[in-house]
């Protein structure tokens, strides 16, 4: 049997299709706005340097007897938990009952080209934890930190869990050695201390310009050619360049603090093989015997869920519970299903935990 | 949609019912952008006139914004959709071809009239080519600006260095050895992705094979782009997750890296003869700045402990002087024996 039998007059048509949603699009474009993001209010209650700790207001006051802060990656922002009314983890806990705090860790500039680990885990983190276990009136909280953020929370959690109530990370990776993680095998040859010493900060385009190479066709041609179905509708197209800004969004990666984790981690994979330090103090993920629900997705390009897996085989906690999620990096977030099954997944297990 | 010629029966009814639509895409194109559209119109690649009319369209009256930059980005993938879907249109229609054909009608489509000749039968490296990273694009264009002084540079490249430029000339044929440097881990890194681009085709055609199978046969363009995609990807990881890629693509950014430093240390030296403060400089503050910082943040965390024992410390001395404990007004010599020692040596 011929693997294709593409009827010529529906190939036609569909090229005639495209055309014209090319041309509605003209119209459409011009009626969007510049996109806005962020579906919930939130209020400002710790400063430090360009880091800003905000706490999200609900409809209802928060039922949970701790709150939770989410500590995000560097290399993208923050707002992705919260991107807009229907696609926001943020939403869906609070309705819950949650109480949810978030670090911005703002755009590092050349003020901020000195930074390294131990300023941001010993530093930021850990009065940012502070800053929230005050605010909210409890000696302990909950730590969620994702894919980047998952791993600084793990580093913190292995120094100072007596903070912390319980611990979850999200599209964390953990061993960076896998075979199919990509973004680490490039890294592995690079002279990391020549890269930094010559650019100094990081910038964003550069980190992006990576992250788009690890699935070149995909990424740049196949997802606006599937652009092309929505055209002409405003709302879609509204999420797809909300979307859009989100990603390009990044801020630059203070150098010092890069060339940390390239050495440690994606190098060296320290967190999993031993002879980690930040701050002269010896991170051990056996330290850590808080309870951890781990979640991953089934298919992160970016975080394979073999470098989050792991994670169950060297955490010192008898309580580890481990959530394979459907979708992609950016779908635990924003995808339908997400919104279904990954708020109330973090908020059962909390509640049989949080005292 | 369309109605007269019959393309099942015939390949002259086919051919002109393809003309027919080419025809009619071109008279949308023209009804949706104006008459602009009307000298430069092709007839061999009408949409490849319409994506530029929608993008002029953009570029003239909404430079910079966030539409813009979609409208590039979208025009970047369309070219290759869209040559696609007019190549299979005008050859296609048979749907008998084998695997092999398709691959190669699937190639011919990559290589349309316009398209970069550097990029034949590369689709990897044109969609690289088309990953619009200023961070990327910055230093592709500071390589350009480079070159006449590399060229310069490259006639020094072997004369010995003495006198008093002796350290110049040795800075400016560093320079050229690094810009060859990585010209070559270039050459290596884009001889890889012309690999990937090949057996992406040879992956095409195991995978259009599987599609022969009842259930299974595509019947869409979008369908037959799909797998194209799902090939061009699998045969990029295979090679980017080679060894061989890792020390390439580790050579190329370390090149890339060496040349930096030498344009940045050109460009300091001569901000120094100039007077002008340079990164190294700025560096140097910055990081002193920043452990001064480090150390201001540290002392003011212990402030508040150290005040409030202070604080215990001295409530617990209004106990005690409450209990009737005397307190001298001077703190006790610990060393009552020193004045005679000195007296003595006087």
């Amino acid at each position: 049997m011929e693997p294709i039998r593409i009827d010529p007059k529906r190939a036609l048509d569909d090229a005639m299709r495209a055309q014209q949603k090319l041309a509605a699009s003209f119209r459409t474009l011009r009626k969007v706005e510049d996109v806005d993001y962020g579906a919930t209010e939130k209020e400002a209650i710790y400063h430090e340097d360009k880091v800003v700790v905000y706490r999200y207001k609900g409809k209802a006051k928060p039922t949970a007897k701790a709150p939770i802060l989410i500590c995000y990656a560097l290399v993208n922002r923050p707002y992705m938990v919260d991107l807009q009314d229907d696609r926001s983890l943020v939403k869906n806990l609070l309705a819950l009952g949650e109480d949810v705090y978030i670090i911005d860790w703002g755009y590092p500039d050349g003020g901020d080209r000195w930074l390294t680990l131990d300023d941001y885990i010993n530093g930021y983190i850990r009065r940012s934890v502070a800053a929230v276990a005050k605010h909210a009136g409890v000696e302990k909280i909950n730590l969620l930190g994702i894919c980047q953020g998952g791993a600084f929370s793990l580093c913190f959690a292995s120094l100072h869990q007596d903070k912390l109530q319980n611990l979850i990370t999200m599209v964390t990776p953990v061993d960076f050695h896998t075979k199919d993680n990509m973004l680490s095998h490039w890294t592995r040859d690079m002279d990391v201390d020549l890269f930094v010493d010559t650019l100094g900060n990081v910038p964003a385009d550069l980190m992006n310009w990576c992250y788009l190479t690890l699935k070149p066709v995909r990424l740049n041609q196949q997802k606006y050619i599937a652009m092309l179905d929505i055209l002409d509708d405003k709302a879609e197209l509204e999420n797809f360049l909300r979307m859009e800004k989100w990603i390009f969004d990044s801020p630059d990666q203070a150098g010092e603090a890069f060339r940390e984790f390239i050495r440690d981690f994606y190098q060296g994979n320290k967190l999993v093989k031993g002879g980690l330090e930040i701050g002269g103090k010896p991170i051990s993920l056996k330290n850590i015997t808080i309870p951890v629900l781990n979640i991953f997705a089934e298919q992160d390009h970016l975080v394979p869920p073999s470098a989050s897996r792991p994670l169950g085989d060297h955490i010192g906690t008898k309580d580890y519970t481990q959530l394979a999620f459907k979708g992609g990096h950016i779908g635990i977030y924003v995808s339908g299903r997400a919104q279904r099954e990954v708020p109330p997944a973090i908020h059962e297990w909390l509640a049989k935990r949080t005292r | 949609m369309a109605k007269g010629p019959d393309p099942m029966r015939s390949p002259d009814d086919w051919q002109a019912l393809s003309q027919q639509y080419w025809n009619a895409w071109a008279d949308a194109t023209r009804k949706a952008f104006g008459s602009a559209a009307d000298a430069t119109t092709s007839d061999k690649t009408p949409w490849h006139e319409g994506l530029e009319q929608w993008s002029r369209m953009f570029d003239a009256r909404s430079a910079g914004d966030t539409q813009s930059e979609v409208a590039e980005r979208l025009l970047a993938g369309a070219r290759s959709y869209f040559a696609l879907l007019q190549s299979l249109a005008e050859k296609g229609a048979d749907g008998k071809a084998d695997p092999q054909a398709w691959a190669e009608r699937l190639r011919e489509s990559f290589n349309f009239p316009g398209a970069d000749a550097a990029l034949l039968d590369n689709p990897l490296a044109r969609a690289l080519r088309e990953l619009a990273g200023h961070g990327a694009k910055g230093f592709e264009q500071m390589m350009e600006g480079m070159q006449p002084t590399m060229a310069e540079a490259r006639a020094l490249l072997d004369l010995p260095a003495f006198g008093y430029a002796r350290e110049h000339q040795g800075h400016y044929q560093r320079m050229a050895k690094a810009w060859l440097d990585y010209q070559h881990e270039t050459n290596h890194y884009n001889a890889l992705i012309a690999r990937a681009s090949r057996r992406a085709f040879e992956v095409f055609e195991d995978k259009l094979a599987e599609r022969g199978e009842p259930g299974r046969q595509i019947d869409t363009v979008r369908g037959l782009y799909d797998l194209w995609v799902d090939a061009a990807e699998d045969a990029y990881a295979e090679i980017a997750l080679s060894d061989e890629f890792r020390e390439v693509y580790g050579a190329l950014v370390n090149a890339q890296m060496r040349v930096r430093q030498n344009v940045q240390r050109e460009v300091e030296r001569v901000a120094t003869d100039l007077g002008m403060p340079t990164r190294t400089e700025i560096d140097s503050m910055g990081k002193r700045l920043h452990a001064l910082h480090r150390d201001a943040k540290n002392q003011a965390e212990t402030l508040p402990e150290l005040v409030a024992e202070v604080a215990a410390l001295r409530a617990e001395v209004e106990r005690l002087k409450a209990g009737g404990v005397k307190f001298s007004s001077k703190p006790a010599r610990k060393s009552a024996t020193r004045k005679p020692a000195r007296k003595s040596r006087k």
